[in-house]
């Protein structure tokens, strides 16, 4: 099992050891960093690590217990862009981070974030791959030959010279990695990688992590999703409240068992595990909700085209999950079904026919970006503005149901993605509408935030709400959802109950998708 | 809304974006001034179909036929017909075919820059017109957000309409409606923003070393024929 590591070597010690043994790529010293804004980011607390050449390393650990802090530590963004007061020492390959400018920092180290959106500086797949050795300074013939042996190692030339405000979530995450990649740095950090990716997206990662590794690159990823790295990592970290807690060698964290790695409050390691917990009990009976003649468009022949035209019928009062490949029609059906695209056709039968205008005051979609449709400037203004007859002892109802009333002074911007969310779900429930769909709402949470997620769309249901989720995350499904709907290439494949069969059927959907990996 | 382009653009007529650039300058150096007495009656037209040739060869044929057609219009009305009217109608007709035989032909090469040049292009151009990188940093992350901020207005847009705010609407007046529209904005744009730079510095942004530039840009036989028609319509117009 695991042991404390904490080693307390000052930091000359360490400097010369790691110039006489070359094999050590990062060593981080008694750290000790708080940020400088005083917000709610976390800060580390006396951290000591020293990572090999050529390791996996994987850093874990809930939310806000400095993951995303000790990665900036590597790649130098602390304490050059993100301030604040630090001690102890990085060493990178024997050299003090802190003293190298970030652009010496970035020959060493390449990094993958997070938002797939944010990261690409240029507005062409070409041109993106080839800024980092642009800023170089390196030959257009270098460059050249570096971006196509990246996009032939990746199996990504047909990616090349696209605009990236074209391609997918995954796709953007592709490029994002292989544009680390021209640069040839010998370590690589990731930042909660696969946060915005679907199934067979995540699986490309893992490939393009699997190619690193084989070159004998060093990696470090800190991450909430743990089944993909479940092969590749060498070594563990698991952080907590800012403080190294444990580390395991690859083998020993594979070997630990479901309620270990749950008390930990981390994710499954193994999926399978996940699937044989299945606890919720299905609704039964009650009324139908109609949909015929699904079709619709953005473009021509675009991405994410819906078309089915025979009837779908589905019982109100359930979780119905939306699964699907990307590209499916997922974020198109649920536009269409909240009434928000004008020119859809499609008819919604609930007693009556709902017109698209009636469904907007009928339905709720809480949206992957959460950022998008928070608009007041307090908690409680931001659930009295949903309603239609404004009142207050009821929004603070709602706001104790779902742990928010302590905030409800404070702006909605200033919270945590995941309280954002419960922010936007209490907004849900206090516009009184009938149905309410959610958008990826665990995208890049931690299993306790999944779980509360989850708690929160059981108690939706049980009020009598009918939930949509569209989401790629299976242990959502299995704790919350009651009702699958497949899509693929805009028609319905399969709609069926979530019982026991009906896991074996999502299972298997999951499994393909892992297999084939093709957008 | 793009300004630029993203992916590969198909034109028949490869020509570097500073000839672009210069042709637009000359097009609205001489266009703007309205003045069509002498030489300037034969010249002006015959510079007129330039925008009108390059939008066909860039496969932008209805924006050509279109500019072409609502062009010569103009140009007729404003030549030949406008001393035969007389009152109002006359102010009105003389001052669209007035501004449209100045300023059309201006914006129609604009467009063909815009629906032609790569944002990679127009920045390599720039570089190697030894533009400070004080100003292309800023313009092309400029270029990278345009798309990006009318990505997340969009999405914000959905979300207002989904809460049923909006004018009229009996949630707020119309300076509240205009906050919950541009707050999310900013905010988002902001935070997009900041997790840029700290990408953009991960790679090495900002170093000491001369940036290159990955994209081939270069003149042909085509910029020089671009260069030597330009100078000649600028020599007519201030030697005429």
């Amino acid at each position: 099992m695991g042991y404390i590591n904490v080693p307390f070597r000052n930091s000359v010690y360490s400097a010369v050891l790691s110039a006489v043994m070359e094999d050590k790529m990062v060593s981080i010293d008694n750290v000790s960093f708080t940020y400088g804004r005083g917000e709610c980011d976390n800060g580390l607390k006396e951290i000591g690590l020293e990572i090999k050449k050529g390791e996996t390393v994987l850093i874990c650990g809930e939310s806000g217990c400095g993951k995303t802090t000790l990665i900036r530590l590597i790649n130098g963004l602390i304490p050059h862009y993100y301030e604040g007061k630090l001690s102890g020492g990085v060493l990178l390959k024997g050299k003090q981070i802190h003293k190298l400018p970030i652009y010496e920092t970035a020959k060493y180290v390449g990094s993958v974030f997070q938002n797939p959106r944010s990261q690409f500086f240029n507005v062409d797949s070409t041109s993106e791959l080839a800024f980092g050795a642009e800023n170089r300074g390196l030959e257009y013939n270098e460059i050249e030959k570096r971006v196509i042996q990246t996009a032939e190692m990746f199996k990504m030339e047909e990616l090349l010279d696209r605009s990236l405000f074209q391609l997918s979530g995954g796709e953007k995450q592709k490029i994002a990695c292989a544009s680390v990649s021209v640069c040839e740095p010998d370590i690589m950090v990731l930042d909660e990688p696969s946060s915005n990716l679907d199934i067979t997206a995540t699986e490309e990662l893992k490939k393009m992590i699997g190619i690193w590794k084989a070159q004998g690159k060093t990696i470090i990823i800190s991450e909430h999703r743990l089944y993909y790295l479940k092969d590749l990592i060498d070594k563990v970290v698991y952080m907590q409240e800012g403080e190294v807690s444990k580390t395991f060698s690859g083998d020993e964290f594979r070997d630990l068992s479901v309620s270990a790695m749950q008390s930990m409050g981390l994710r499954p390691l193994e999926l399978e595990d996940v699937v044989k917990s299945k606890m919720i009990s299905l609704p039964t009976g009650g009324a139908e909700l109609k949909l015929v003649d699904f079709e619709y468009s953005h473009k021509k022949g675009g991405r994410d085209a819906l078309k089915f035209s025979d009837e779908l019928v589905l019982p109100k009062g359930n979780s119905i999950v939306i699964i699907g490949h990307n590209g499916a029609g997922k974020s198109t059906f649920a536009t269409c079904l909240c009434g928000l695209i004008k020119k859809f056709k499609g008819v919604v039968k609930d007693d009556k026919v709902l017109k698209n205008k009636e469904r907007l005051s009928k339905f709720y979609m809480v949206m992957q970006d959460v950022n998008h449709q928070l608009f007041a400037e307090s908690v409680l203004e931001e659930v009295l503005l949903s309603m239609d007859k404004p009142d207050n002892k009821t929004a603070e109802e709602i706001l104790s149901s779902l742990d928010l009333l302590e905030f409800k002074e404070l702006h909605p911007m200033s919270l945590s993605g995941g309280q954002k969310q419960r922010v936007a779900i209490a907004s849900a429930l206090a516009s009184g509408r009938e149905y309410i769909i959610l958008d990826e709402p665990t995208s890049g949470l931690d299993m306790k935030h999944m779980k509360e997620v989850a708690q929160n769309i059981r108690s939706l249901i049980n009020t009598g709400k009918t939930v949509f989720i569209i989401t790629h995350d299976i242990e959502l499904i299995i704790e919350c959802g009651t009702r699958v709907v497949h899509l693929e290439k805009g028609e319905v494949r399969d709609s069926y109950v979530l019982d026991q069969k009906g896991i074996k059927k999502v299972w298997k959907f999951f499994q393909d998708s892992r297999e084939d990996n093709v957008y | 809304m793009q300004l630029f382009q993203g992916g590969s653009v198909h034109t028949f007529l490869k020509i570097d974006p500073r000839t672009k650039l210069f042709l637009l300058l000359v097009v609205n150096i001489i266009m703007i001034n309205g003045s069509t007495a002498g030489a300037a009656a034969i010249y002006k037209p015959i510079l007129a179909c330039l925008p009108f040739v390059l939008l066909l060869t860039g496969k932008r044929i209805v924006a050509a036929f279109v500019y072409g057609i609502i062009f010569a219009m103009a140009w007729v009305t404003d030549q030949y017909l406008s001393g035969y009217l007389s009152g109002g109608i006359n102010i009105v007709i003389a001052l669209v075919s007035g501004l449209s035989t100045r300023w059309l032909p201006c914006g129609m090469m604009g467009y063909y820059l815009m629906a032609t040049t790569r944002v990679s292009e127009f920045v390599a151009g720039m570089e190697k017109m030894h533009v400070s990188q004080k100003i292309v940093i800023p313009l092309s992350v400029m270029f990278r957000f345009f798309p990006t901020v009318s990505e997340e207005s969009g999405a914000i847009n959905n979300a207002m309409r989904m809460r049923g705010i909006r004018v009229g609407g009996g949630k707020g007046g119309v300076i509240a409606i205009f906050e919950y529209r541009i707050i999310p904005l900013i905010m988002s744009t902001v935070k997009i923003g900041d997790e840029l730079s700290a990408a953009a510095l991960t790679r090495g942004l900002g170093g000491e070393v001369k940036r290159t530039n990955f994209c081939s840009i270069g003149f042909g036989m085509w910029d020089i024929l671009m260069f030597l028609l330009g100078t000649v319509f600028i020599a007519l117009y201030f030697l005429l």
